[in-house]
């Protein structure tokens, strides 16, 4: 807490200088007991979820969307609960869906996603490479975003097995302008190229970003390039919310609430202890000088 | 049914990433570092894997099938970025890193000014006397934190008087955002450990799993710390 180690006795000392790994299994107990007792209370749903719910609602039956896993694993922890949402809607409107992968750890992302959709999938009669189809890592640079989206046939030729996109539903789409989405889902890897090769030429986008992200992408939502943001897994909690398919973002919350009131406390006590013991330490001088 | 696959990924998956918790103990660790050094071999074959099939699929068949040999120089101009382990011709590597760097700059530059710096003041210009009560104090807010702040940031003239006041208020609005963003980016970071928590607690089954892979490597580290073997045991850097 302090820069300087303590000294003498004093009842803030402890708040000084307490072990820090307190705080990490407070905050380990506080994640874990929630989940291991999971319990869905309502939250409210902010007018930036909304409107990312209303883009997604306007999708009609065919429309193109294409989906770009924009993240590390990691960074799919947090926004799978908008992931797994946003696609379950796009599979409920019928629409035909490409996955691209911008970061090679994101290349096991799309069967994950399927694993958990396959009953909608089923229930819509989705069919590989008529309906939706994974394109696996495409998107490794700029250069390769700027070219797809000037012939998108230039850089995609291939899907993540291997088999020619040829006689698939990939044969309409032509460049940017081809597609009805773009749907971002990301921790900021190649975000700023597929506004500029994409969002800047005038494919709508939507973008369902990281918690770090959400203040430096929120201007793109005034300026008009997305249409909607989703932030982090609160929006995907709200998201499930609306949709009315609970999963992980709104299992999640009750973790979170607790997990940000000790945080509260964390950074009361801090303060408490710091401005203590200083006044404790400025009294125990001035003692020494009389 | 779960299959051993399956419970093998759990297993390795949540003993590996406790162990990359062990930082938390504060101390260095053997567990540490066979996590870390796993995922840096893990993560440097995934790569180099995953971009041989990007360069495959984009350049090789992209001459041989769809006959654009414009490919070629792209594929030349990267065997010679290779010649950089060469003592004798690595400056043969500095002509395509200097095409690369030039292609990449004139790429982003016509758009940086658009996302960079044209939409930015764009998303700013907001109607002030339309709409909802509630998004008329939204755009009053963001209007005028945008004016305050930038006053702050005049370098070239003396902030006194109105110029004073306005900086100093823009420099307490800074403070608020500063603290908006750490709140946001601990939501960011309690995010990742929710959902790696999650994802090794649903289904049920994978919760032994995890909570066994806890006991045993945080065990391992506390009685290896008491034996004084924890420096010992660790690989040096």
């Amino acid at each position: 807490m302090a820069n300087t180690k303590p000294a003498g006795k004093s009842g803030y000392r402890y708040l000084v200088e307490y072990d820090r790994r307190i705080i990490y299994l407070l905050i380990f107990i506080l994640v874990l007991a929630p989940l291991l007792q999971p319990f869905i209370l309502p939250i409210q749903v902010s007018p930036d979820t909304t409107t990312y719910y209303n883009v997604l609602n306007g999708l009609k039956k065919d429309d193109k969307v294409l989906v770009v896993f924009d993240t590390e694993f990691s960074g799919y922890m947090e926004i799978q609960s908008g992931i797994i949402a946003s696609i379950r809607m796009m599979f409920q409107h019928e629409v035909k869906v490409a996955i691209a992968v911008a970061h090679v750890e994101a290349t096991g992302i799309p069967q994950l996603v399927f694993d958990q959709l396959a009953s909608v999938m089923q229930e819509h009669n989705y069919v590989y490479g008529v309906n939706y189809i994974n394109l696996g890592y495409v998107f490794p640079n700029e250069a390769a975003v700027a070219a797809s989206a000037q012939d998108f046939h230039t850089v995609v030729r291939q899907d993540a097995y291997g088999k020619s996109i040829t006689g698939t539903f990939l044969d309409d789409v032509k460049d940017w302008s081809s597609w009805t989405l773009l749907s971002d889902y990301t921790t900021g890897i190649q975000s700023t190229a597929l506004i500029n090769h994409y969002g800047l030429k005038g494919t709508p986008m939507i973008a369902n970003v990281i918690g770090v992200m959400i203040s430096t992408s929120a201007p793109y939502v005034s300026s008009g390039i997305y249409k909607a943001l989703l932030g982090s897994m609160r929006g995907g909690a709200e998201l499930e919310y609306l949709t009315g398919y609970p999963g992980p973002g709104l299992t999640a919350m009750n973790s979170f609430t607790l997990g940000h009131y000790m945080l509260m406390i964390a950074i009361v006590l801090g303060n408490v202890g710091y401005f203590g013991y200083r006044s404790y330490q400025n009294k125990l001088k001035a003692q020494e000088v009389k | 049914m779960v299959d051993i696959i399956e419970i093998s990924i759990t297993a390795v998956g949540a003993f590996l990433a406790i162990c990359m918790f062990t930082t938390l103990y504060g101390k260095s660790n053997p567990l540490y570092a066979l996590a870390e050094e796993s995922y840096i071999g893990f993560g440097t074959a995934l790569t180099v894997i995953w971009n041989l099939l990007f360069i495959y699929n984009t350049g090789v068949l992209g001459i041989t099938q769809a006959g654009k040999y414009a490919l070629i120089f792209g594929i030349l101009f990267g065997l010679m970025v290779l010649l950089r382990v060469s003592n004798k011709y690595s400056y043969v590597a500095r002509i395509p890193i200097a095409i690369a760097i030039g292609s990449q700059f004139g790429l982003a530059l016509r758009t940086t000014i658009f996302t960079g710096f044209l939409d930015q003041i764009r998303g700013t210009i907001l109607p002030l006397l339309t709409g909802s009560t509630q998004q008329m104090i939204y755009n009053w807010t963001i209007a005028l934190a945008v004016i305050l702040m930038l006053t702050f940031f005049f370098y070239t003239t003396e902030l006194k008087g109105p110029l004073g006041v306005s900086s100093k208020i823009g420099e307490y609005v800074m403070y608020a955002a500063f603290g908006g963003i750490f709140a946001q980016t601990f939501m960011g970071r309690l995010s990742l450990f929710v959902g790696f928590m999650q994802n090794y607690m649903v289904p049920p089954w994978k919760i032994p799993w995890l909570l066994g892979s806890l006991i045993v490597v945080f065990g391992a580290v506390i009685v290896l710390d008491r034996m004084h073997l924890l420096e010992k045991l660790t690989p040096e850097e």
